[in-house]
C-alpha cells in the first residue's frame, strides 16, 4: 500500500482510540538496501515478534497502523528517522524502545520514544525539511558549486514519464561536516509530501553541472540526519513537535 | 549481529533490480561469531563451514523448507557454520562477472571457494544449469574429478538427488533421502579431512569420498562407473554403448556399496525443526513460516513422484505441531502460516489441529494457508474461517477428464465427491473453481480429453441449476481448467512410460480448448518445451553432462524461468552429442537396468512394475490407510505401515 493511501485509510476509517508511540529509528548495514515497502514490513514484523498491542486497521485487510514520517530510498541510511505506531493501550515509551529493538534485524535500531495520544496531524504532514550528510571525495567543492548555481535542472521520472525538474530551490543551507571531515557535507534540503527533494537526483545533478564524477557520485554516501517541522529555518525537530499532553 | 559489508560498490549494488537479495543480514539469520574471531585471528577454523546453495534466485529460496530446515540443524551443532547462498540475477552474474568477485554466502560474505563444503537442494531438474553457475561463479571448477584438496566438498540432496545421474560428473556427493541426521554425519567426516591436514597424516579427498559412502543414504558418483548398452551389468562391453536402451552402473571397487538407500526420520515428533527460521529482509514469493505436518502420502497416485520417494507416512503428533506452531508465529512475526504436507486433509487429527491453531491465532491477525485441502463440509467451514483462501477459490485435481483415467492414474477422487462437495460450496456463495489436469497420461485417449471439458461444463450447470433451485441471484462464475502436461518420473509406476510427442501434445490440447466453449470457463495451459526438456533431465543419464556443461558455457542457465529457457538451443546441443530427445521420452522397456536402478528409496521395483500393470488393466490400489499394499517402505518399521499395530 502506498503511504499517502495508508495515510487516508488511517484518518478516515474508525478505529479503536489509539496510544501512539512516535519513535525515532536509524538504519544501517544491510536494511539500507530495502525498499521503502520493505521497511515497513519489517517493523510490522518486529512488531509482531515484541507482541506489542499494535492496532489494526479495519476492513478487508487490516494492516498494522504504523506511519512512516518520510519514505526511505533504497541506499539512503538514516540516524534520526520517525514512525508513529498506534497501540490499543497506554504503554510506557522507554520499554517500548527496549522491547521492540530486541526484535528489529541488525541495522535497524530505534533510537528514542515518546508517547503520545493520537495526532491530530498525520505525522507525515508536519514534515517540511531534512537534513542529510554526503560523503564522497571532492563532496565540499562539487556542493558549494551546486549552491552558488542559480538552477540546477535534473530529469526526474513520474508516472512512467520523465519529467524535468529544478531542484536548486529546494537545496536550504549547506555546511562543513559536523565532524569536519573534509570530504563530508551535511546540509538542509526540503522534505515531505509538498516539496521534496531525493538524494540521488542532487548527486546526478552535481555529476551534470559541478564537475563531480559520475561514479563517484553514485558511490557517495548518502545519510539522512534529522527530519524536522515548521518552515525553515524556524524548524523543529519532529520529535520536540508540541503535541496535546496525554 | 555483526555486519560483513559486502564485496561491491554501492553505485553497483544499486545498478541491480533488487540489491536486498545480495546483502544478507536477516533476522534469526546465524553467523557464528567465534569462528570469525578465530579466522581474523589465525586464518583457520576448526568448524566445518556449509555453503547451503539454493540455485534460483533469494526470493525463491528463502521460501524453501528443506533449506530452513538443514540451516537450523547445522547451525545447531557447535562444530559447524552453515551460511546461505542463492542464484545471482542475470544483472548481478554479470556484475560479478565483469568485476571477478566470487559469487559470496549472504551471512559472511565469504566466497564459496572459501567453504569446506557446498550443499545444493535440487527441487527441480531445471535448475541444474543455475548449479552451474553458482559453483562457476562462486571460483570451484565444474567437474569433480577437475577439483583439488583445497577445494570445497560439492554435494546435493532434495528430490532431484534421486536420479542424480545427468548431474553426477559435477558432485562429489548426492544425499538420498531425509537429511538432518545423514548431513552431520557427512559433516563430521568432513571435519576429520578438514583436521587431519594439520597432521602427519592427512587424509585425501579419494580418502574422505570412501569414507563418506559408508555413511547410509550418500551416493559418490565417480565410485561408480557406468555404461549404457542392451548389455546388463554381467559384461564390461560397453563399447556398444550407442545403443539408448540399458543402463548398466557399477561400483568400482568391493568396498563400495551396490545400492544406495535413502534415509528417513523415524520420529518426526522429536527430531528437531526451525521454529525460528530465518526471515527475509525482503518481501518473498510465499510470506509466510511453515509448519510441516507430515512427511510422506498415503495415496499413491501413479504419476507423482512425491507420493512414492517420502514413503511411508510419518506424522507428527498434534501436541507438538501446535508449539512449533505457536513458536514459528512468535519467532517470525509472519502474519500467515502454512500448513505443509502433500495432503493436508490426510493428516489424522486435522480438524483438532486447525481448531487449535485458529484459537491460538485468535486476534494476532494471523491467517492459515491450506493448501491440499480435500473439500468436506468440515473443509469448507474452516475455509470461511481463513479468509486467505476465500479470495483464492476451490481447487480440485481431478487430474484426468474420466473415471477410467482416473482410475488408471490411482487418483482417488470421484465425481460424486467433487460435485457433493461443490454443492455445500456453491450453496455457501463460493464462485470461483480452479480445477488442475494433466495431459499426455498413459493409455489417454481423446474421450479422456473431452471429458476434462466436459467435467468443467457439468459444473457449469451445476451452479446455475442450484441458482434456479434457490432462487438465488448468482454472481457470475468462473472455472479455470488448468493442464500440465504428464512427465514420466523415476521412482514411480510411470517411470517406464513414454512422454507423448510434442505434436501429439498439442493436438491434445487443441482439441480440449476448442471444446471449451462457455465465457465463464477459462482454459490455461502449461508451456510444452519445458516439459519435454524436464522428461530429459529427470530420465536422464550420465551421458548428459558434457550436453549441461556446453549448454551452460554457452550462456544457458535459469532454465526454469519461462523467458529465459531456450528449448532449440538445448535439443541443438543434445544433438551434437549424439543423443535424442526421444532417447529419454522414450518406453522404457522393464527389462533393461534404468539408470537409477542402485538407488533405493524403499519401494521396491517390483511393486512399481505391478502397479504399472495394474494401471494398464485400469484397477485400482486402495490408500496405505485403507489396506497395505506392501509397497516395501515398511522395512523401517515406521508410520502408516504399523499405524493399525499390524506389519504389512
Ligand atoms: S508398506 Fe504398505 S502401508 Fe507402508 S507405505 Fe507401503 S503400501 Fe503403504
Amino acid at each position: 500500500m502506498l503511504q499517502s493511501e495508508r495515510e487516508k485509510m488511517m484518518t478516515m476509517q474508525e478505529h479503536q482510540k489509539a496510544y501512539v508511540q512516535r519513535a525515532s529509528f536509524m538504519r544501517s548495514g544491510a536494511t539500507v538496501f530495502l525498499g521503502h515497502l520493505d521497511l515497513m514490513t519489517c517493523f510490522e514484523r518486529a512488531c509482531r515478534r515484541a507482541e506489542l498491542p499494535i492496532l489494526y486497521s479495519q476492513g478487508y485487510n487490516p494492516r498494522p497502523m504504523m506511519v512512516f514520517a518520510l519514505p526511505l530510498g533504497v541506499g539512503i541510511e538514516t540516524t534520526c528517522d520517525y514512525l508513529d505506531v498506534s497501540l490499543d493501550r497506554p504503554y510506557d515509551a522507554d520499554s517500548f524502545v527496549k522491547e521492540l529493538n530486541a526484535f528489529l534485524p541488525s541495522g535497524l535500531q530505534i533510537i528514542r520514544s515518546i508517547a503520545i495520544p493520537e495526532p491530530k496531524d498525520s505525522i507525515m504532514s508536519i514534515v517540511t525539511t531534512a537534513s542529510y550528510r554526503f560523503e564522497a571525495k571532492g563532496i565540499r567543492k562539487a556542493m558549494t558549486e551546486a549552491m552558488e548555481k542559480e538552477t540546477l535542472i535534473v530529469t526526474k521520472m513520474a508516472k512512467g514519464k520523465e519529467k524535468q525538474t529544478d531542484i536548486r530551490p529546494l537545496l536550504l543551507s549547506l555546511s562543513q561536516a559536523s565532524d569536519g571531515d573534509p570530504d563530508a557535507v551535511d546540509f538542509y534540503a526540503s522534505a515531505g509530501s509538498e516539496r521534496n527533494v531525493r538524494p540521488d537526483l542532487i548527486l546526478n545533478s552535481l555529476s551534470l553541472y559541478c564537475g563531480m564524477d559520475r561514479e563517484v557520485a553514485e558511490n557517495t554516501r548518502v545519510i539522512r540526519t534529522g527530519l524536522f517541522a515548521r518552515e525553515y529555518p524556524r524548524i523543529v525537530p519532529i520529535h520536540e513537535v508540541e503535541v496535546r499532553p496525554l | 549481529m555483526k555486519n560483513y559489508p559486502v564485496p561491491l560498490s554501492k553505485s553497483d549494488l544499486m545498478s541491480v533490480e533488487s540489491p536486498a537479495r545480495y546483502v544478507g543480514g536477516e533476522f534469526n539469520a546465524v553467523i557464528k561469531e567465534d569462528m570469525m574471531e578465530e579466522l581474523e585471528k589465525t586464518g583457520k577454523t576448526s568448524y566445518v563451514r556449509f555453503a547451503f546453495c539454493f540455485p534460483d534466485i533469494y526470493e525463491i529460496g528463502m521460501s524453501n523448507l528443506a533449506l530452513q530446515i538443514l540451516y537450523h540443524v547445522l547451525n545447531e551443532s557447535d562444530f559447524v557454520a552453515c551460511e546461505r547462498a542463492f542464484s545471482p540475477w542475470l544483472d548481478m552474474d554479470k556484475i560479478l562477472r565483469e568485476r571477478n568477485i566470487a559469487l559470496y554466502s549472504q551471512e559472511t560474505k565469504t566466497p564459496l571457494c572459501d567453504f569446506d563444503i557446498l550443499g545444493f537442494t535440487l527441487g527441480y531438474e531445471m535448475c541444474y544449469t543455475n548449479v552451474l553457475q553458482m559453483l562457476d561463479l562462486g571460483k570451484i571448477p565444474l567437474l569433480a574429478k577437475d577439483r583439488g584438496e583445497d577445494d570445497p566438498v560439492i554435494c546435493c540432496g532434495g528430490p532431484c538427488a534421486y536420479n542424480i545421474e545427468p548431474m553426477a560428473d559435477f558432485f562429489d556427493i548426492a544425499m538420498m533421502g531425509e537429511g538432518e541426521e545423514m548431513i552431520l554425519e557427512l559433516c563430521k567426516k568432513i571435519r576429520e579431512y578438514k583436521l587431519s591436514k594439520s597432521t602427519s597424516h592427512p587424509m585425501s579427498r579419494q580418502e574422505l569420498l570412501l569414507a563418506c559412502d559408508a555413511i547410509e543414504g550418500i551416493y559418490v558418483p565417480s565410485l561408480y562407473e557406468v555404461f549404457y548398452s542392451k548389455s546388463t551389468c554381467s559384461g564390461k562391453d560397453g563399447s556398444e554403448g550407442k545403443d539408448p536402451s540399458g543402463a548398466c552402473v557399477k561400483p568400482v571397487s568391493d568396498g563400495v556399496k551396490k545400492t544406495i538407500k535413502k534415509r528417513i526420520i523415524k520420529d518426526l515428533d522429536n527430531c528437531t525443526y526451525p521454529t525460528a527460521p530465518v526471515v527475509s529482509n525482503l518481501r518473498v514469493v510465499h510470506d509466510r513460516s511453515y509448519l510441516e505436518v507430515f512427511r510422506g502420502c498415503i495415496r499413491g497416485c501413479r504419476f507423482c513422484q512425491a507420493g512414492f520417494i517420502y514413503r511411508p507416512v510419518r506424522e507428527k503428533s498434534v501436541e507438538v505441531l501446535c508449539e512449533q506452531g505457536r513458536l514459528l508465529e512468535k519467532n517470525t512475526g509472519y502474519d500467515e502460516m502454512g500448513l505443509l504436507s502433500l495432503a493436508t486433509s490426510d493428516y489424522t487429527r486435522f480438524p483438532e489441529l486447525a481448531e487449535n491453531l485458529l484459537s491460538t491465532f485468535e486476534g494476532h491477525h494471523t491467517s492459515l494457508s491450506l493448501p491440499s485441502l480435500r473439500l468436506d463440509s468440515f473443509s469448507l467451514d474452516l475455509m470461511e474461517k481463513v479468509q486467505s483462501t476465500r479470495k483464492s477459490g476451490l481447487t480440485f485435481a481431478p487430474e484426468a477428464g474420466t473415471q477410467r483415467l482416473r482410475d488408471v492414474i490411482n487418483k482417488n477422487i470421484r465425481e460424486e465427491d467433487i460435485f457433493s462437495a461443490l454443492r455445500l460450496a456453491f450453496l455457501g456463495g463460493w464462485n470461483t473453481v480452479k480445477l488442475y489436469f494433466m495431459l499426455g497420461l498413459p493409455t489417454e485417449t481423446d474421450e479422456d480429453v473431452l471429458g476434462i471439458a466436459d467435467l468443467a461444463a457439468r459444473i457449469e450447470k451445476l451452479y446455475y441449476d442450484i441458482g434456479r433451485e434457490t432462487g438465488q441471484r448468482m454472481r457470475r462464475l468462473e472455472i479455470t481448467v488448468s493442464t500440465s502436461l504428464f512427465i514420466p518420473k523415476p521412482f514411480t509406476p510411470f517411470q517406464w512410460e513414454p512422454q507423448n510427442s510434442k505434436e501429439e501434445l498439442i493436438r491434445k490440447q487443441r482439441l480440449l480448448k476448442d471444446h471449451i466453449k462457455s465465457r465463464n470457463i477459462r482454459y490455461a495451459w502449461h508451456d510444452f518445451d519445458s516439459s519435454v526438456w524436464e522428461v530429459v533431465l529427470a530420465r536422464g543419464d550420465r551421458r548428459l553432462a558434457p550436453v549441461l556443461l556446453e549448454g551452460y558455457k554457452s550462456g544457458l542457465f535459469y532454465d526454469a524461468w519461462d523467458d529465459h529457457f531456450k528449448f532449440r538451443e538445448w535439443v541443438e546441443i543434445l544433438e551434437r552429442h549424439g543423443l535424442t530427445i526421444e532417447d529419454f521420452s522414450r518406453e522404457f522397456s522393464e527389462e533393461e537396468t534404468l539408470p537409477w536402478d542402485h538407488i533405493s528409496v524403499g519401494v521396491n521395483k517390483k511393486f512399481l512394475l505391478s502397479e504399472r500393470h495394474k494401471a494398464h488393466e485400469e484397477k485400482t490400489t486402495p490408500s496405505c490407510r485403507e489396506h497395505c499394499s506392501g509397497c516395501g517402505a515398511a522395512t523401517w518399521g515406521v508410520g502408516e505401515c504399523f499405524a493399525k499395530g499390524g506389519e504389512s
